[in-house]
């Protein structure tokens, strides 16, 4: 009927099948071991869940509001001896390199106990991201090295990201809001290094946190050519904590203010800048930033979805515990049409969530962050060549300037537009569709269970508390709206203008 | 501002929103720290001498006799700013009318008799349930010349701050109950802590259970069901009014915040996804408003239907304060989420005033069953 040229032709009108089917092509690419693995991080979840984060979660949130200055080290420390600092570090820096996408479905499970607790592992990955994505494999080596060395010792090392400040939210997740921002954190060229001055708040596990990666310009005029990210290390002369941000929940995961005050970054921490860049690529700095943005947040954006699955599920689940025991009119609700109704409405939004956040997870595989390492003859030599290969062969090229100036240009240089604009789409989707699923969840669940809903022992309510914040951080579900109709709908739109109302 | 702003309204608006300024603002995130912080005694106290607790007692039995209209302009009002002490007073209206509704409007007089200390007058009520529909009250048994209950109720409000309770409990195994008072501080009757809920934290609540505590029976027996009844309409009204106040108050943070703020060079009040959300806010707040003005219409008049109608707005325009409290939150971002606004008790406490009088699922399925020939095949 249609000749190939034909379907192509048709196919790639709007909306293109290549941005809106990316499960179908890949499917067939994807290594057939991920499954197994993906198996295996849910079952580590689970284990997790009923060892650790189910009899933990009330019982640490109530901690959290008798002493407002609580901070987890216990949990840190758990979470550290079941290795989940390092599931999702690659093999070629020295981690257990499981698949990027099963860190979704491992968020989802431990958010269905706890999304605080689930915080305290994500966000760390959340700084991974950051850290990688710049390609500056030296400091990225240097920093996770002494995450791995944590871990076998005992003691953990957890990054964190360090980029909202006190005027600028939404500002810093767009380069296009960048330059219009009120950015204030400055770094002022010194001899051997940086300068720092500056304040940033709401930045999760920032006070128990090893390293943070932290973002700030050299002209606050011009933010977006002059973005420069550091690795700098808790405790470095002129970087301080301010207090505790006072959450309504996720109250397990502490948000911090951090100051820096005539803060010494030497270059060795700087991760990436103009200067750098120039060294590998051709396109202005703000393009870059712009690419390097949507780098981390299309790979962690799905893992926000994965979180307000996870608390959809955590509200299905509680809400189907209540309705088999609680009799009301004489007869169990869960024998009555509209409860089971209803339940199959919140066990719905469970799977739509999960679903969008597999999708956005298909687009990186596919198109992303993590599509070499997917590639099957590299997902095979990842898995199957020893660990001591990649200590004694592969890492000692992790510091050579080279190896960060090819990463660098293949992150930035040879990734399509089109591709990177389908990941960031797809990640923004995830994360307003799997969020807004979770307080629908949620609202159910408290609406149902009446006045045993409103108590916290049993759970529904702290439901309710975490998951609002999943519709604020990582970019408020409208800028992530906005992001969304940016790459994925006005390429089809030549007239349209986004971010110039 | 209220739309209950007539003439005789007024008065009580204004007397509540400068009570609410001068007792309320600034002092909401320290207030809602109980019961991990101080409880504000000293605020309930100086509702007491403002006569705020005894709005609905008339004044032969010792009240103020405010009227509910009167307490919806003035909860409406003190909602705007904290809606725990609102949680208070409403708890306090309620009993009363419950007691004065079983004919015992003498006994709610002598609990609250001029110059009582503020603690001894407060009687307790689990507000958050409809008996009816509650499987799990307490029994209460003749013994010797008194009843005595066994049993377990949850969420009895302010049941930590006086020793008088109103307690629904059935006395048979039907579905029929009847009202008890209850001395709290009597015998066979042991009181939790504080319960660590949802919202409305500074309006406390406590779970009691009674092994024999002693009771005095309100009113007839089995008669709870229609006494609760009676007084429905108007707390519903009351409930509107509460959360009337909470939109309002998530609409005027919303807004200053969003002229102040900047985000891309510009007060976020000038982009259109942020005008759009805060128009919205500001329809829900206006049909909130009107809705507590015509509920009070509704129950001045008494027209064939009213108690559906009543009923009706209470669940619509709290389904609405979930919606809009989440939104609110939303349009201050990061800083709605934290205690140092207010917007973040609002998302809870509106979950909490939707839940006065019983869960949202039975009252809506209350609506249709209670129409007889439905009611008759729906055992």
């Amino acid at each position: 009927m249609l000749s190939r040229s034909e379907v192509a032709s048709v196919l790639s009108g709007f909306p293109k099948f290549e941005d809106s089917c990316i499960g179908l092509p890949y499917g067939p690419r994807m290594p057939g071991h991920m499954v197994k693995e993906t198996r295996k991080a849910i079952a580590i979840a689970r284990k997790f869940n009923e060892k650790v984060a189910r009899p933990l979660a009330l019982k640490l949130d109530r901690r959290t509001h008798e002493d407002p200055d609580f901070l987890p080290w216990d949990l840190i420390d758990e979470a550290n001896r079941w290795g989940f600092y390092t599931m999702w570090i690659p093999k070629i820096f020295g981690g257990q390199g499981y698949n990027m996408p099963s860190s979704s479905f491992f968020l989802e499970e431990v958010a269905s106990a706890c999304a605080g607790i689930a915080n305290v592992i994500g966000v760390h990955y959340l700084a991974v991201a950051g850290l990688v994505a710049s390609g500056n494999a030296r400091i990225s080596k240097r920093v996770l090295r002494e995450v791995i060395d944590g871990e076998k010792s005992g003691k953990p090392c957890l990054l964190a990201l360090a980029t909202t400040e006190p005027g600028a939210g939404t500002d810093v997740e767009e380069v296009e809001l960048l330059d219009k921002g009120r950015v204030t954190c400055t770094a002022r060229r010194v001899e051997g290094g940086y300068i720092v001055n500056g304040t940033k708040v709401f930045i999760s596990m920032g006070h128990v946190s090893t390293w943070t990666v932290l973002s700030a310009y050299e002209d606050v005029r011009r933010p977006s050519e002059t973005n420069i990210g550091f690795a700098v290390k808790t405790g470095a002369k002129g970087f301080s904590f301010g207090g505790h941000e006072n959450k309504m929940g996720q109250r397990a995961c502490p948000a911090s203010v951090l100051i820096f005050e005539d803060c010494f970054i030497p270059d060795d921490q700087v991760i990436m800048s103009a200067a750098l860049v120039k060294k590998y690529s051709g396109q202005p700095n703000r393009d870059v930033s712009q690419r390097y943005i949507d780098y981390v947040v299309s790979a962690t954006r799905p893992g926000v979805c994965a979180f307000g699955t996870g608390v959809a599920r955590g509200a299905f689940e509680t809400a189907l515990q209540y309705a088999a025991v609680t009799k009301v009119n004489g007869s169990l609700l869960i024998n009555q049409e509209w409860a089971q109704c209803l339940l199959a409405e919140m066990y719905k939004n469970v799977l739509l969530g999960r679903l969008a956040y597999t999708e956005a997870n298909n687009a990186n595989s596919l198109r992303g962050l993590y599509r070499i390492l997917q590639i099957k003859p590299v997902y095979q030599y990842l898995r199957f060549m020893p660990r001591i290969w990649f200590d004694k062969v592969i890492s000692p090229f992790l510091d050579l300037g080279l190896t960060s100036r090819v990463m660098g240009k293949l992150y930035f240089d040879h990734a399509k537009p089109a591709d990177q604009r389908c990941c960031s789409g797809w990640a923004s989707v995830a994360k307003y569709a799997g969020t807004d699923l979770g307080v629908k969840n949620c609202q159910m669940a408290i609406e149902l269970m009446g006045h045993r809903g409103l108590r916290q022992d049993a759970g529904a309510e702290k439901l309710l508390r975490d998951i609002k914040l999943l519709q604020i951080y990582e970019g408020t579900n409208q800028l992530n709206r906005l992001n969304a109709f940016k790459c994925l709908i006005a390429p089809a739109v030549p007239q349209v203008k986004v971010f110039e109302e | 501002m209220s739309i209950l702003n007539s003439d005789d309204l007024k008065p009580f608006a204004d007397l509540a929103r400068s009570f609410a300024a001068r007792e309320l603002a600034g002092k909401v995130a320290e207030h809602d720290r109980y019961p991990f912080g101080r409880f504000y005694e000293e605020v309930l106290a100086k509702l007491h001498d403002v006569g705020f607790l005894n709005a609905v007692l008339p004044i032969e039995l010792g009240g103020t006799d405010f009227g509910i209209e009167a307490l919806c302009a003035i909860l409406e009002n003190i909602s705007e700013v904290d809606a725990s002490p609102a949680g208070i007073i409403y708890t306090q209206a309620l009993s009363q009318k419950i007691l004065m509704a079983a004919g015992a409007g003498k006994l709610a007089a002598s609990l609250s008799k001029a110059g009582t200390a503020m603690k001894t007058i407060l009687i307790a009520f689990p507000v958050y349930i409809d008996p009816a529909s509650t499987d799990t009250l307490p029994t209460a048994q003749i013994t010797g010349g008194g009843y005595t209950l066994a049993g377990r109720i949850e969420l009895l409000v302010p049941g930590n701050l006086t020793p008088h309770a109103v307690i629904p409990a059935r006395t048979g195994r039907g579905p029929d109950y009847s009202f008890f008072l209850v001395d709290l501080d009597g015998k066979g009757v042991e009181i939790s802590d504080p319960v660590f809920s949802l919202g409305l934290h500074a309006c406390p609540a406590v779970d009691v259970t009674f092994g024999g505590a002693g009771a005095q029976l309100v009113g007839e027996e089995n008669a709870g069901a229609a006494y609760f009844a009676q007084v429905l309409p108007q707390m519903s009204a009351v409930a509107t009014a509460i959360i009337s106040g909470i939109l309002r108050g998530t609409y005027c943070e919303a807004l200053a915040y969003a002229q102040k703020r900047e985000q891309g060079g510009r007060p976020i009040v000038q982009w259109s996804e942020v005008t759009m959300m805060l128009a919205n806010l500001s329809i829900k707040a206006d049909v909130a408003a009107m809705c507590v003005c015509q509920s009070c219409r509704e129950l001045r008049q008494k027209q064939n239907g009213y108690e559906s109608r009543i009923s009706a707005a209470t669940l619509h325009i709290a389904e609405l304060a979930c919606e809009a409290t989440t939104d609110g939150i939303q349009i201050l971002g990061g800083y709605g989420y934290m205690k140092d606004y207010g917007q973040e008790k609002r998302y809870r406490d509106a979950r909490m005033v939707q839940a006065l009088l019983g869960s949202v699922p039975m009252k809506k399925l209350a609506r249709i069953r209670c129409i007889p020939e439905v009611g008759t095949n729906t055992a």
